[in-house]
């Protein structure tokens, strides 16, 4: 009997080390912030830890219109952020398939964006887009195309279409190599089956090769929508989410709170509302991911 | 019990040695020594640092083997990152409590800040080393009493300008007929909004170039604030910068943002971008920090190189010349097992040879002797133009510099308002609605920290 029961436990012992390990590296920050939520916790005074003070922090942040603003922002932007990356990923991959000779240096050159660090890649975007000293201003102005500068980082819609656009120049590559390792994954047959009754290119396209790579497309998009957060480092060298709030995203302004007015107990407020934002794209996908399979019938 | 054993000895080692450091530099600076200065010796210590990193920093940082040389003790650099990020590592290690190391970069414009971090040096450097430091440098470091960091060099903004600008006589016969004053280098502000209007000409050539966001935004604000005889916070510290002098202020940005006189990119820019729009020929005046002297005279980075003037801060209505000072430095933490190495480290660290090392790059020196060491010196080359730089920043340093108001809610403060600044100068906002939103914010975070009732 008691034998029985020692064997029973031992896959929980077995079990308990990752159990605590996750409960030390993922549980406690989790509840400690959360906690500070409540907090008036300011980090250059680690006193204020041990001020409670209730559900300001959440009253201040519901009544704080800039704070909305960015989270629609960056509502906004993850969706044409990830919806572009994947649209032109997925055309590179086709692309790339199709390639015989080359295609391994192909593969390598793509995935060079994706090696530079967001803080490069905003540097040299600011570089680029500089109103009087950029590159691209002065090009324009040299062949006539405009006569006067643009300023690109300034203006709402000119701004937030450079931040969009350095951050599909960097990220579309993830896409691309992802689905292209779901192109290479697929059975030949219901190619040539589609070929053999007649299919035309969209056609197959359309009703072959997409179903088959929507899990693919679905993990991609899962793991870069909780991944876009890296542009974090890209924004705040580009604009830090000005000029006057124009790109402000969450990340810049949970950053700036946190650790430059070193607030971090309405960071954290900030952040437990924010990760509603996860959970949605996180659940959504999920449930994404299922229809897909279950179309391919890989569950029931 | 080795390791036991071990340790002791160490720590008691390391106790004599910090012991005979504090017997050495005490009696070796106390008033009347012999000017060469005993740095005391610290066998087998070993001084945790923390310090700001970067390639302007580096040859600051070729001191240190000398010291160790010196001292006998070693430098472990726990730390070197920008100054930002720094600024957060020094926040989590106040959070955290997880204070291991001794001595540590601090700012004038951060150090309030860092009340909980750092000690007050005014109780370990002895007077004959604080004796060395420019007067007016060394008072910008102290809050409420405490001495809270030893300037390495300081910072206030002067006027660069392109010379061959000045010295054409279609340009000085139109500024004659326009605004009935000959055309010199700006002595007021008046000065400076009429000669950026007249020198614009984009996009071949603007008028300057101005911080347009965080604290850059906010400490070109305060200047002008106080130039228009206003005041940023009052002696209760409660925000009084949405005043008239305030508008003006506010209005002066604005004003030569909207008549196209700077780039319109200048609302991102912060100093790296302004220092290179400038040495790129196509600014007029850029009013500017001495960081950039040898930079922009140099033909290999700058394009204006050799045709450089630089003339004192304008002044505003009240009579005061932009002033906002700041001053890179090191500071002993409160923790510290050992702050006599910790002193003899900074007080190194700050001390005339390494002030000589930091002019010789064009940086401002905050050792006085060096500062009169270094204008004869450039003066001795026949170096026309570094010679004016120094002379310059002398009397800016000596009669216009001032830190800004030491609360530690300051950088929080700048958070808040600059996007309100900008919402102004883009024209979203008036001057007014942008300066009663920002004070209503300052308010609310001078109300959090207890500051204000």
């Amino acid at each position: 009997m008691a034998s029985s029961r020692s064997g029973r436990a031992v896959p929980y012992l077995l079990l308990l080390p990752a159990g605590l390990a996750i409960v030390a590296v993922v549980l406690v920050p989790l509840l400690v912030s959360l906690y500070s939520s409540f907090t008036a916790y300011n980090m250059t005074h680690p006193a204020t830890l041990y001020r409670w003070i209730g559900f300001r922090n959440y009253e201040r942040l519901f009544a704080n219109s800039d704070f909305w603003w960015a989270l629609g922002r960056t509502v906004v932007f993850l969706m044409v952020a990830l919806n572009l990356e994947m649209v032109l990923g997925l055309g590179v991959a086709l692309l790339v398939s199709r390639v015989t000779r080359g295609q391994r240096l192909l593969r390598t050159i793509i995935m060079f964006p994706m090696m530079f660090s967001p803080v490069l890649v905003g540097f040299q975007f600011n570089f680029l887009l500089n109103d009087n000293v950029g590159l691209i201003d002065n090009l324009l102005l040299q062949l006539g195309v405009i006569h006067q500068p643009i300023a690109w980082l300034v203006g709402t819609w000119t701004a937030n279409l450079s931040i969009l656009a350095a951050e599909v120049w960097m990220s579309t590559s993830v896409f691309a190599i992802l689905l292209l390792a779901g192109l290479f994954a697929m059975p030949r047959d219901p190619l040539e089956a589609a070929r053999v009754d007649g299919c035309n290119a969209w056609q197959t396209f359309r009703y072959i090769t997409l179903p088959y790579l929507a899990p693919f497309i679905t993990i991609a998009m899962t793991i870069r929508s909780l991944d876009v957060g890296r542009a974090y480092d890209m924004v705040r060298i580009m604009t830090n989410g000005g000029p006057a709030g124009r790109t402000e995203l969450l990340w810049t302004l949970m950053a700036r709170v946190g650790f430059d007015n070193a607030q971090m107990g309405a960071a954290n407020a900030m952040a437990y509302v924010s990760i509603i934002l996860s959970i949605t794209f996180s659940v959504y996908f999920y449930r994404r991911l299922l229809a897909s399979r279950r179309f391919l019938g890989e569950i029931a | 019990m080795t390791f036991q054993i071990g340790r002791w000895t160490n720590r008691l080692r390391a106790g004599l040695a910090g012991l005979a450091g504090v017997a050495a530099v005490a009696g070796v600076l106390a008033p009347g020594a012999a000017p060469a200065q005993d740095y005391g010796t610290f066998p087998g210590y070993t001084l945790k640092v923390k310090l700001i990193g970067g390639n302007q920093y580096d040859p600051l940082y070729t001191r240190i083997p000398e010291w160790e040389k010196l001292t006998g003790a070693k430098v472990q650099v726990l730390s070197s990152k920008n100054g930002f990020d720094l600024d957060k590592e020094l926040k989590a290690d106040l959070a955290t409590g997880a204070v291991n190391w001794c001595a540590g970069w601090d700012h004038t414009s951060f150090m309030a800040q860092y009340g909980e971090l750092y000690t007050n040096l005014f109780d370990i450097v002895p007077k004959a080393t604080l004796g060395a430091f420019l007067p007016r440098t060394l008072d910008s470091a102290v809050i409420d009493g405490k001495l809270m960091l030893l300037p390495w060099h300081t910072d206030v903004s002067d006027m660069y300008y392109q010379k061959s600008l000045y010295a054409n006589a279609d340009n000085q016969a139109k500024y004659k007929a326009k605004y009935g004053k000959d055309l010199a280098p700006p002595d007021t502000i008046d000065d400076f909004r009429n000669q950026v209007e007249f020198f614009a000409n984009p996009p071949k050539m603007y008028g300057t170039v101005f911080a347009g966001k965080e604290e850059g935004l906010n400490g070109r604000f305060y200047e002008m604030l106080l130039s228009y005889g206003g005041e940023y916070l009052n002696k209760d510290d409660k925000p009084m910068f949405n005043s008239a002098a305030g508008v003006q202020a506010l209005q002066f940005f604005k004003d030569i943002y909207a008549a196209k006189a700077v780039p319109a990119g200048t609302i991102n820019y912060l100093w790296d971008d302004i220092g290179q729009n400038f040495a790129s020929g196509s600014i007029a005046l850029d009013f500017d920090w001495p960081g950039w002297a040898a930079y922009f005279n140099d033909p290999k980075s700058s394009k204006v190189a050799g045709d450089l003037g630089v003339s004192r801060a304008p002044a505003g209505p009240s009579g005061k010349r932009l002033g906002w000072s700041g001053s890179h430095g090191f500071s002993v933490t409160k923790a510290c097992d050992n702050k006599p190495a910790a002193v003899s480290f900074i007080s190194w660290m700050t001390n005339y040879d390494t002030n000589m090392l930091e002019a010789h790059r064009g940086l401002m020196p905050a050792n006085a002797k060096a500062f009169d060491d270094i204008i004869t010196e450039v003066k001795a080359k026949h170096d026309d133009y570094m010679t004016n730089v120094f002379e310059t920043w002398k009397v800016s340093l000596a009669e216009d510099a001032y830190p800004v108001p030491h609360i530690a809610q300051w950088i929080e403060i700048s958070n808040a308002s600059y996007p309100e600044f900008q919402a102004a100068i883009l024209g979203q906002k008036t001057p007014q609605e942008a300066l009663d939103a920002a004070a209503t914010k300052a308010t609310q975070i001078l109300e959090d920290a207890g500051l204000l009732k």
